[in-house]
């Protein structure tokens, strides 16, 4: 009897506590997602699971835009409400984390995800809901083709793959090039794929490919055929805990030609795990440089470090960048208005930011510059920068 | 996708070939210091100890703690300058923690259903493979971990072919701990009690061995074994993850079954010849050096069904 009687109590709580909340909606003034001073932007990443590091990254460099951004007057005059989702590195929960943000919290826009896999599952929702979906890192060509709601703020595999080519040929005036790509990853042989075009366009010669398996941690037999092959420059598109391990055993049987690479070497572990001097001289292709001396970078770059203690990831700023883009795309629309902010990010251009000046394209992805580095001792150094134009 | 027949055909020359053949050395000694394991256990129990590459994990994680406090960090272009007694006591801390690990592993799993079925103690093996597979990634993290630099890498010259130093401590070390584990086996009392069960449990037993004794030795030797193995690898290949055991196990497993399951001058030949058939097929085609290295070991045992060392006209599981 007295357990029915609690049950009963926390039931007609629960009632009253909802039907206030549906009088809080009704309230609002009339738009989705806003307020008479909020507006509503979801935020799904991972910050748990396999790429914890990656969502934590994006996720830190979002609230670092929302904090600057409410602390000076919000979006016109409004302050962002972040609702944010951990879609914790599994592709499904894209789905799920996509229909709370669209019809529990109604956002205005979303932003998301850094994996394509995430991305390419919360793409649906918000294309059926009519929300705008912005992502930040999602390299994957497909995701922009789930809809005309759907953006990105990243370069693409292909244009990362060509630009490496590029500098390859034209910078660094290298002739002979040897691959060596992770088989089981599609990020690898598309970068691959690319350079290798590309660089053969440019009248270079790919003298060796060679492949290896994920979780490999053994790459002589490979480095051995390509030592033979005697390549002036290596195409390493891998991620950064396999380039350590690649530039270590490169090095130590005596190879001491540049490796090349593109954005997944980009970690404060690369040089640690590699060890002192093994990747010197070194190049990969990057979202964006902190030795960029543009007023946007150096005020980033210290706002970060103040923030976190660290120095800012490549999807730090793009998460960053993703919030000034939403801001800029509500400012042009001149209204809370969905298909309004729609038709604005589909029309911006020239936007000057973190990870570059861009605009995006007719099929809704980022047309940027890519930034090559070069490793000299603990640094990455900016060489220069690879305009869209250069590769096509 | 075949990348590599797209490329034109590099010259194969003799040299070329004995490079490989010296990778494939340097690749088969750690397959080989860890089928000995397998061989070891098996030759007593009868039993595949499929927790067996996991323990391998553990003793690159056993070195890799003490290897991080002990915190030398080289500054850039600076030789790393370890005193050699400070990598043997890693090697050491690390064979006796995995000693014990695998003395814990048989007690605890293993001694309980030593008379039960067979199936029931190879499937309680990959349930314990699983547990310390699963446990790593609480414990340690499922993120790659760098070993400290604690040796200079750099390549040697021996004639014709080119080694890289880390690679010769490892096939020197492999080839000291080997020959000790075979004298031990051969020549001392223990040793001498370790066969005798391997021939007839029972019969061992009438004759005043302490079976559980021997038993949990020959885990606490296979395990150390694997240590070094461990800690070699770690310091020649620094990435280490919880399922780092899982492939490794597996290639020392087949090694083991190559050169004879209950050999141990078998597990190292099995060790040895899957290291170099894997390098040297690799000189036409890594994607498929694998693959081809299996059809050898197929081939291998089609015609000696027993292993090359193996003794035939035992049961097998």
């Amino acid at each position: 009897m007295r357990q029915a009687l609690t049950l009963l109590i926390a039931l007609g709580a629960v009632l009253a506590l909802s039907l206030t909340a549906c009088k809080k909606e009704e309230n609002s003034a009339g738009t989705s997602g806003v307020t008479d001073d909020t507006v509503k932007i979801g935020l799904f990443v991972s910050t748990t699971g396999a790429y914890a590091t990656f969502g934590t990254d994006t996720k830190n460099g979002v609230d670092l835009a929302v904090e600057e951004i409410n602390a000076t007057g919000g979006i016109k005059g409004k302050k962002i409400d972040l609702k944010f989702q951990d879609t914790a590195s599994k592709p499904e929960e894209g789905g799920s984390a996509a229909e709370k943000l669209a019809t529990q919290e109604n956002v205005l826009v979303a932003m998301g995800a850094v994996a394509s896999g995430i991305s390419l599952s919360a793409a649906p929702v918000f294309q059926r809901s009519g929300i705008p979906m912005v992502s930040p890192s999602s390299t994957n060509p497909t995701v922009t083709q789930q809809g005309d709601q759907i953006f990105r703020i990243c370069f693409l595999d292909d244009f990362q793959g060509a630009s490496c080519a590029v500098f390859a040929r034209k910078d660094l005036k290298k002739e002979k090039a040897a691959i060596l790509m992770n088989q089981d990853d599609a990020y690898s042989t598309g970068l691959a794929k690319f350079f290798k075009a590309k660089f053969e366009a440019l009248g270079g010669t790919i003298v060796k490919e060679e492949s290896f398996k994920k979780d490999t941690s053994e790459f002589n037999t490979q480095i051995t055929n390509i030592k033979n092959a005697a390549p002036d420059i290596i195409f390493v598109p891998a991620y950064y805990n396999d380039v350590a391990l690649i530039g270590k055993q490169f090095r130590s049987q005596g190879v001491d030609v540049p490796l090349l690479g593109g954005d997944g070497w980009e970690s404060g572990k690369l040089i640690p795990n590699a060890g002192p001097g093994t990747l010197d001289g070194c190049y990969f292709g990057n979202h964006y440089s902190q030795a960029d001396d543009r007023e946007v970078v150096k005020n980033f770059v210290a706002n970060y470090k103040k923030k976190y203690g660290e120095a800012p990831s490549s999807l730090a700023a793009l998460g960053y960048d993703d919030v000034y883009v939403v801001k800029k795309a509500i400012e042009n629309a001149g209204a809370f208005d969905r298909a309004k902010i729609r038709e604005a990010l589909a029309g911006l251009k020239d936007f000057e930011g973190v990870t570059g000046k861009f605009s995006i394209d007719e099929n809704r992805n980022a047309r940027k510059p890519i930034s090559m580095l070069k490793i000299e001792g603990e640094k990455f150094n900016l060489v220069r920068q690879i305009q869209p134009e250069e590769v096509e | 996708m075949l990348p590599l027949l797209e490329t034109e055909a590099t010259h194969v020359s003799a040299q070329l070939i004995l490079q490989q053949v010296a990778n494939g050395i340097a690749k088969g000694s750690v397959y080989a210091l860890i089928a000995v394991g397998y061989t070891m256990v098996y030759g007593v129990l009868q039993l595949i100890n499929f927790a067996h590459g996991e323990v391998y994990m553990l003793g690159a994680y056993f070195s890799y703690y003490p290897a991080k406090w002990f915190g030398y960090v080289p500054e850039s272009g600076e030789k790393p300058k370890v005193p050699l007694y400070i990598i043997g006591a890693l090697f050491v801390g690390s064979m006796a923690a995995c000693a014990a690990i695998g003395m814990l592993i048989e007690r605890l799993a293993y001694r309980p259903l030593r008379n039960s079925s067979r199936l029931a103690a190879l499937i309680t093996a990959i349930g314990v493979s699983l547990f310390l597979q699963n446990a790593g990634q609480m414990v340690f993290g499922a993120d790659p971990k760098g070993f400290p630099v604690f040796m200079d890498q750099h390549s040697v010259s021996l004639g014709p072919i080119e080694l890289a130093n880390t690679k010769l401590v490892i096939i020197v070390v492999a080839a000291v701990m080997m020959t000790g584990l075979h004298l031990f086996v051969q020549k001392t009392k223990p040793g001498a009690a370790m066969r005798a069960c391997s021939f007839d449990m029972r019969t061992a037993r009438l004759m005043g061995v302490n079976v559980d004794r021997t038993v949990a030795m020959t885990f606490a030797l296979g395990s150390a074994m694997a240590a070094v193995g461990g800690v070699l690898v770690a310091m020649d290949q620094p990435r280490l993850t919880p399922l780092m055991g899982l492939l490794m196990g597996l290639k020392a497993f087949i090694a083991a079954v190559l050169g004879g399951i209950g050999s141990i001058p078998g597990a190292a030949l099995g060790g040895l010849l899957l290291g170099v058939a894997e390098s040297v097929v690799g000189t036409w085609s890594t994607t498929y050096a694998e693959a081809v290295a299996f059809i050898v070991l197929i081939l291998v045992l089609l015609v000696k069904p027993s292993g090359l060392l193996g003794k035939s006209g035992r049961e097998k599981v």
